[in-house]
């Protein structure tokens, strides 16, 4: 470990700390209606898209409608994406010529972005042409994450609001997410990356002729617009078969740090609007302060575990110093230009906030990192999130953490003055049981059928990481993979998509039942017996509650994987 | 042939989505206490 490396992870937590209110403020702004910077633009466009769609947009949604309204524009999304990529070869800007998508393929990528997940199980620059990335892909990254954000702010005034039987107008947050949130940073940050080396053209692939006389196609395409939402909408689908490890994608250190900026400002920025909106900005702290502490457990972890390098190489000179067996730490699957600060940085990020995108090979981290990074999707992914889910992802948490302390205390179990009772417990426990059930049920599935065994990469417990992994992102709507396994065949394509699809909307409908329950309480006056949320005990309260919850579901099969690995390694064992 | 059974399992699985909703409406209507197969 370095003190750069150090330096390089402070000046993303300062710079993400220090972001965190202005945006916060500013999406609460946006989701109240009130007055911002941009609205005298942009309202008129607003106002003309409802007229358009025929929405009204005074006219509040209870919970079921608001998720019914949210189910239907998730389907006509898939099919829609569906249709364009089997239609691929006689759409237009396809200079490569490229074939329709495989059926099961085309399925399973149509969910993935819809579901905000970005599994990827094909090659972007092999697979899709110009027009399916920037209207199929591009297109679904804006709206999966405007309609998670949409979700979050439902539950936001479920808290919120008092004997209220609505929690807001579903297709007005996704209006105003899209036109008002992503498309101004997006707009700003394409630019930047154009800026900063990214291509951003349609001209076809540019053949090269190398220095021993081959000819050498060198993909590129419009993959600053897409990298920008990529990573604002903690989706994560590359252009690139290498993501951001691509120099295409994220060519320098300035742009792998504008990158994980991208990927962390507005999950954090939500947990500031949350407490804006409920009345108490210390509580949104309180909750970034929970996030800030398990992401540093990982992050250190990552980069500590990374940085000491593998014991199997180092073994390879013993007559050495045990410094210089391997200086440079686990150099294996990162980017040079990166380093393993950049590479653990990354990977942290991108598997706390659900985003999934790579800047180094997760198959090629040491077993022990590659079970910090499962351990960020198996939390559901409640360490900032991707922007919504995330935040809701904690607030469900934080119901089971009043709840389990009410029961050892005897407090009434409150947040934010409003009563946890049996149903939103209920409801909260549904939400929270759908991630372990997908990830582990389908591994289990996919470990025990041909089909599934068929796509491994490596035997043993590595194997057994790759399949687990490929499901924990799934169902976890991360989308990273742990590369190894081959995933393109109908028998993953298809369980992955019923895993996303579990992951995504079984999630939702209870998350917005909860916000429906409450937005119908009064809320509840602060009393001797209220359990206090927005004090320091609270914050180690609710990380025993995420690492017991994801510890007692996932700890078995970590320890399957890459636990049992880590231990082989020791005794230089490989798989 | 498989666009058809592939469009079929998407409407399938949005119909189950929208059945689980109105279930947990039913959950958040029944009065505290009360088992809802009773």
């Amino acid at each position: 470990m370095t003190t750069t490396g150090w330096l390089e992870i402070l000046l993303f937590v300062a710079v993400v700390g220090s972001l965190t209110r202005p945006l916060g403020g500013y999406l609460q702004r946006v989701y109240s209606g009130e007055r911002t910077l941009l609205r005298p633009l942009l309202a008129s466009i607003e106002s003309a898209l409802y007229r358009l769609a025929g929405v009204k947009p005074d006219v509040e949604q209870d919970w079921l409608q608001y998720a019914i309204s949210f189910l239907i524009f998730h389907a006509l999304g898939i099919v829609a994406l569906y249709g364009l990529l089997r239609a691929q070869s006689a759409l237009p800007l396809n200079p490569l010529n490229l074939p329709a998508v495989a059926p099961d393929l085309a399925l399973n990528t149509a969910v993935s972005f819809t579901t905000n997940t970005s599994w990827q199980s094909y090659a972007g620059e092999t697979t899709l042409s110009y027009f399916s990335q920037m209207t199929g892909i591009t297109v679904q990254s804006f709206l999966s994450v405007a309609a998670g954000m949409a979700v979050a702010v439902a539950l936001i005034r479920g808290f919120a609001r008092r004997r209220s039987a609505t929690v807001g107008n579903f297709w007005v947050d996704l209006t105003r997410g899209t036109l008002y949130v992503l498309l101004p940073i997006c707009i700003v940050a394409a630019l930047l990356l154009i800026a900063a080396g990214i291509p951003q053209t349609l001209s076809p692939a540019a053949a090269a002729t190398t220095l021993e006389g081959a000819l050498q196609m060198i993909a590129r395409g419009p993959v600053a617009s897409q990298e920008a939402i990529k990573l604002l909408s903690g989706d994560g689908g590359g252009f690139f078969n290498a993501n951001s490890a691509h120099p295409f994608e994220n060519p320098t250190s300035l742009t792998n740090l504008i990158e994980v900026l991208l990927i962390f400002a507005l999950g954090a920025a939500l947990t500031n609007c949350f407490g804006r909106m409920v009345g108490s900005e210390r509580h949104g702290w309180i909750l970034l302060c929970v996030m800030a502490i398990l992401f540093g457990l990982g992050v250190g972890g990552l980069y500590a575990v990374e940085a000491g390098g593998n014991p199997a190489l180092a073994a390879l000179h013993p007559d050495r110093p045990a410094d210089l067996r391997q200086p440079a730490g686990n150099m294996e699957g990162k980017e040079v230009r990166f380093g393993i600060a950049g590479s653990a940085l990354f990977a942290e990020v991108s598997t706390a906030s659900s985003d999934g995108a790579v800047n180094s090979m997760h198959d090629s981290f040491l077993p022990l990192s590659g079970g910090i990074l499962l351990a960020n999707m198996m939390v559901d992914e409640v360490i900032v999130g991707a922007p919504g889910s995330g935040l809701y992802g904690m607030l469900l948490f934080c119901i089971v953490a009043v709840f389990i302390a009410g029961l050892m205390i005897g407090r009434t179990p409150e947040y934010v003055g409003k009563k946890i009772g049996s149903t939103e417990i209920k409801m909260t426990i549904l939400a929270l049981i759908c991630v372990p059930a997908a990830a582990l049920g389908l591994a289990a599935v996919a470990c025990i059928l041909e089909p599934g065994l068929a796509g491994l990469g490596n035997a043993g417990p590595h194997g057994f990481s790759e399949v687990l992994y490929a499901y924990t992102s799934a169902a976890a709507t991360n989308g990273s993979a742990f590369a190894g396994l081959n995933s393109n065949s109908p028998f993953y394509n298809l369980t992955l998509a019923l895993a996303m699809f579990v992951g995504r909307f079984l999630v939702i409908v209870p998350v917005l039942a909860v916000a429906g329950s409450l937005a119908a309480q009064p809320i509840t006056p602060r009393s001797s017996g209220t359990l206090p949320t927005d004090r320091a005990l609270f914050v180690f309260l609710l990380v025993g509650v995420i690492v017991i919850v994801g510890g007692l579901s996932f700890l078995p099969v970590l320890a399957l994987g890459p636990l049992i690995e880590q231990l082989q390694l020791l005794s230089l064992t490989l798989y | 042939m498989l666009d058809a059974i592939m469009l079929i399992l998407i409407i399938v699985c949005f119909a189950l989505a929208i059945a689980y909703a109105s279930f947990c409406d039913r959950l958040l209507q029944l009065p505290t206490g009360r088992d809802l197969l009773a």
